[in-house]
């Protein structure tokens, strides 16, 4: 079981479940959105647990962000697939998690660059890998 | 240098002409939470930044806020001490030849992943990394 809260603590998630993987994501949308990259792990709806109103946001016709309108912190994208996809920066304490690829790496800021050995994606996992 | 950015909405749109400093990245407990990973921030005489629309302030500490659209929720803005406004990288519009330049309050990173380039790192803060300003 993992807890996750926003800066302010206006929000509480309650999650039960261990979640998979990190994947950072270097979309427009997440670069936008974090002021850098995003990381996030995807967890059942069913297994979330929200207390506290977030704010939410249609990123696109596909999905939707939640932050709170108080202290800004972001908190979940949904993409309407049955999972909420945590940041990590929220989960409090120890996550037990890590980190193991980086999508839509072709999107990503020209002032970075990912100097670590993990798989690098140009869009989606199921697309092509491109170079760190 | 010309710099503008935005939200990822457009509600709030920035601009100015300044200096801007390197991109530098904060790992600290704060940073985390609003952002959702960690923050990475260059920043710019706050006289030379131009604000348009309507930012949503949070006071995170006694000395500093942080400013977000409160519309799509974009993190845009540290306020803190001082006379500079920290900017996050992720919303600034186009190439401006800005680079990470290095990392801060990294004892307060997540576990979950690794700072694996080799630009200097402080565990704490480091003014030596927030107050270089480039040309």
């Amino acid at each position: 079981m993992l807890t996750a809260s926003c800066l302010c603590g206006d929000i509480r998630l309650r999650i039960d479940a261990k979640p998979g993987p990190v994947t950072a994501c270097h979309c427009r949308q997440c670069r936008k959105i974090t002021g850098h990259h995003s990381a996030a792990v995807p967890v059942p709806w069913a297994l979330v647990e929200v207390t506290g109103q977030i704010t939410w946001f249609d990123s696109s016709p596909a999905a939707r962000r939640g932050f709170c309108g108080r202290c800004g912190s972001y908190l979940i994208r949904e993409g309407y697939d049955g999972l909420a996809y945590v940041f990590t920066g929220a989960i409090d304490g120890a996550t037990g998690l890590r980190m193991d690829g980086h999508i839509f790496y072709a999107d990503k800021g020209d002032y970075y660059r990912v100097g670590e050995v993990l798989r690098c994606y140009a869009t989606g996992r199921s697309g092509p890998e491109i170079a760190p | 240098m010309n710099f503008s950015g935005a939200c990822l909405c457009g509600a709030v749109r920035y601009r100015g002409t300044a200096p801007l400093r390197p991109v530098i990245a904060c790992h600290c407990t704060q940073c985390r939470k609003t952002s959702g990973h960690h923050v990475a921030a260059t920043s710019a005489p706050r006289d030379a930044v131009d604000i348009e629309g309507d930012v949503t302030w949070y006071a995170s500490s006694a000395t500093a806020r942080r400013g977000f659209c409160g519309t799509c929720g974009s993190n845009l803005f540290w306020d803190g001490p001082g006379t500079y406004l920290s900017i996050f990288a992720g919303t600034l519009d186009g190439d401006l030849g800005v680079r990470l330049a290095g990392h801060i309050f990294c004892a307060d990173k997540g576990a979950y992943y690794g700072i694996t380039d080799e630009l200097p790192r402080a565990a704490q803060d480091n003014p030596a990394l927030t107050t270089q300003v480039m040309p």
